[in-house]
C-alpha cells in the first residue's frame, strides 16, 4: 500500500511536470492507432463480405452436349473426386431457356423467334467453403475446363481477382500501419521518456544517492508508459468509433455500405489493439530506462 | 572506573587508498574503525580527504586499494540491488547540500523518508518536527532554490536525518551557519546519536567539538595525523 502511493504521488508529480510532452505524445499514439484501426476496420469488413460472396460462388460449366444419365453421373463422380462440393445441379437447354424468360420478364418477347434450344446445357457447381483462395478456384476451373464435354468454366472469375487483389492491397496497408503504429508508440513514448529522464538526471541522481530503489526510479515512467498506451488508444478508438458512426449516418441506403456489412471492431479486437499499443508503449518506456538511468 | 561498553563496528576501513585520475593521492593507506553509535569527527585543510573518506564510506567512491566495510557489507563485493538499503541506512549531508532548487523545503526533506517507503503521514509529521528543531517551520512550502545559503544547509540536514538512519554522514554542516544555528544543528546530531545513531561530521569547525567528549580525528594529505599529534593540533587551535 505505502510502496503503491509512493509511486502514485511520483507518477502524479512526473505528468505536472512534464505535461505538455506528454500530452503530445498521447496525441501521437492516438493518431496512429486511428489510422492502423481504421485500416483494419476496413481490412476486417472486406474479409467478412469476402466470407458472404464467398458463398454465393458457384462455378458454370457450359457443355457441347445434354449429358445423359450415366453421363451425368461420370461427371459428377469427377467432380468430387477432384474436390468435395455442396451441389451440382444440371441445367439443361430447355431449363435454360426458361431461366432466361423468367429474367427478362416483359421483354420475354424478344424471345419469340429463338429455338428454345439455342443455349447450352449446362452444370452449376457450388464449392465448398473450403475452397477459399483465389489458386484454389482457378485450379478447380482448370480442371473443370478439361472434363469431357466442356466448352467453358465461368466464376465471375474478373470480380473475384479484383475484390482479392484489393483485399491484398488492403493487407499490406494494415501492415504498414501496423508497422507505424508500432514506430510511433514505441519511439515517440520512448524519446518522451528519454527526455524526461534527461530533464530530471539531478533528481534521479539524488534519489539513487538517498537510497532509491530501480523499482522506485523506474515503476513511475512504466505508469507514464502504461497511460500513454491506455489513454492513447482509447482516444484513437473512440475517434474511429465516431467516424464509423459517421459513415454509416452519411452512407445508409443503396450503395455499396448495402452489399458489405459494415460493422465495428467486436470487444475482443479492442481489448487487443488496446493491450498491445499499452505493451508497446511500455516497452518504449522500459528500453529509455535501461539505455539511459543504467541502473 | 566505569568502561563504555564498545559496540560492534558500524564501519570497518583496512588500509584504503583512493587516487583520482591521474595521480592525485586522496586517501592512502588509512585504517579505520567506527563503533556504532559513536560520534565522530574528522578534521583537516582543504583537500585532506575527509570529502573523499565520506564518499568511500557511503559508496559513492571506491577505494583503489583496500576494504571499505559499511554495516557488515564490503562496499567492494556489495551486489547491486543491496545498494539502495545500504543508502538508506546512511544519512548524508552533502557539502553542496545536493536539494533540488525547484521543490519545495518540505519535498526536499521527504524524499529520504519517500524511497524507503514510508506512509505519507509519517512523512507529514516528520517534516514539520524537523524544520521546527532547525528553526525553518515558516520555509516548509518555500523553494529550496530560493534559501539562503545557510538554511540551504540546514535542509540538506534536516534530509540526511530524516529517515532516522543507522549512520549520518555530514561534510562541513555548519560552515554557512552562524553560532546560534550550529548549536541547533549539533543539538539534532547530539540528538540522533544518544537515539543510537552513528554519526561522522567532517569539518573545519573545531568549536562544534571543543568542548565535547568525542573522538576527533585529522586528516593530513590523505593520512590520520597520529592520535597524540592531532591532540596538539587541536589544542593549539584553541583560545
Amino acid at each position: 500500500m505505502k510502496f503503491i502511493s509512493t509511486i502514485a504521488l511520483q507518477t502524479s508529480r512526473n505528468l505536472q511536470k512534464t505535461w505538455p510532452t506528454q500530452f503530445m505524445t498521447l496525441l501521437t499514439v492516438s493518431l496512429s492507432v486511428l489510422i492502423f484501426s481504421f485500416f483494419f476496420l476496413i481490412y476486417t469488413n472486406m474479409i467478412n463480405t469476402g466470407e458472404k460472396l464467398g458463398d454465393d460462388l458457384r462455378l458454370t460449366i457450359y457443355l457441347e452436349e445434354e449429358p445423359v444419365l450415366e453421363m451425368q453421373a461420370q461427371l459428377v463422380r469427377k467432380i468430387i473426386n477432384f474436390s468435395p462440393v455442396e451441389e451440382i445441379r444440371f441445367t439443361s437447354r430447355n431449363d435454360a431457356f426458361k431461366r432466361l424468360a423468367i429474367q427478362l420478364g416483359d421483354n420475354v418477347d424478344v424471345l419469340d423467334d429463338l429455338d428454345a434450344s439455342f443455349l447450352p446445357p449446362s452444370i452449376e457447381i457450388y464449392p465448398k467453403k473450403s475452397l477459399n483462395t483465389l489458386a484454389q478456384i482457378q485450379r478447380f476451373s482448370e480442371y473443370l475446363s478439361t472434363l469431357p464435354g466442356a466448352i467453358k468454366v465461368q466464376y465471375g472469375q474478373e470480380w473475384i481477382e479484383r475484390f482479392n487483389y484489393f483485399t491484398k492491397l488492403l493487407r499490406i496497408i494494415v501492415v504498414l500501419s501496423g508497422i507505424l503504429l508500432i514506430m510511433t508508440a514505441t519511439f515517440m513514448v520512448a524519446y518522451t521518456i528519454r527526455l524526461a529522464v534527461v530533464a530530471r538526471q539531478a533528481e534521479l541522481e539524488i534519489l539513487r544517492l538517498l537510497g532509491a530503489t530501480n523499482n522506485y526510479i523506474r515503476t513511475p515512467f512504466l505508469i507514464e508508459g502504461f497511460l500513454q498506451g491506455l489513454f492513447g488508444s482509447s482516444l484513437g478508438l473512440l475517434a474511429l468509433f465516431f467516424l464509423y458512426r459517421w459513415i454509416q449516418l452519411r452512407f445508409t441506403g443503396p450503395g455499396i455500405l448495402q452489399l458489405v456489412d459494415f460493422t465495428f471492431f467486436s470487444p475482443p479486437i479492442i481489448s487487443i489493439i488496446v493491450t498491445a499499443s499499452i505493451t508497446l508503449c511500455i516497452g518504449g518506456s522500459f528500453s529509455s530506462m535501461r539505455k539511459f538511468m543504467r541502473i | 572506573m566505569e568502561t563504555k561498553p564498545v559496540n560492534k563496528p558500524i564501519i570497518e576501513i583496512v588500509r584504503a587508498t583512493k587516487i583520482y585520475s591521474p595521480d592525485v593521492v586522496a586517501l592512502e593507506d588509512i585504517s579505520l574503525s567506527v563503533p556504532a553509535g559513536e560520534m565522530l569527527f574528522l578534521t583537516g585543510m582543504s583537500g585532506a580527504g575527509k570529502t573523499t573518506l565520506l564518499k568511500l564510506i557511503c559508496g559513492i567512491e571506491h577505494p583503489d586499494k583496500g576494504l571499505v566495510e559499511v554495516a557488515g557489507k564490503d562496499l567492494n563485493r556489495i551486489k547491486a540491488k543491496e545498494i539502495p538499503w545500504l543508502r538508506q541506512q546512511i544519512g548524508m549531508a552533502y557539502q553542496d547540500f545536493k536539494l533540488l532548487a525547484d521543490r519545495t523545503v518540505a519535498q526536499n526533506i521527504s524524499m529520504a523518508m519517500e524511497v524507503a517507503y514510508h506512509n505519507i503521514r509519517a512523512i507529514k509529521s516528520r517534516v514539520i518536527e524537523l524544520l521546527q528543531k532547525l528553526r525553518l517551520e515558516h520555509k516548509h512550502d518555500a523553494l529550496a532554490g530560493r534559501l539562503s545559503r545557510g538554511e540551504q544547509q540546514r535542509v540538506a540536514i534536516a534530509r540526511a536525518v530524516a529517515n532516522s538512519p543507522r549512520l549520518i554522514l555530514a561534510d562541513e554542516p555548519t560552515g554557512n551557519l552562524d553560532s546560534k544555528t550550529t548549536k541547533l544543528v549539533m543539538e539534532l546530531f547530539e540528538d540522533c546519536n544518544i537515539s543510537g545513531t552513528t554519526v561522522i561530521i567532517a569539518t573545519h569547525d573545531n568549536d562544534i567539538y571543543r568542548d565535547a567528549d568525542y573522538r576527533v580525528l585529522e586528516l593530513h594529505s590523505g593520512r590520520f595525523l597520529p592520535q597524540a599529534d592531532m591532540t596538539t593540533s587541536t589544542s593549539n587551535n584553541m583560545p
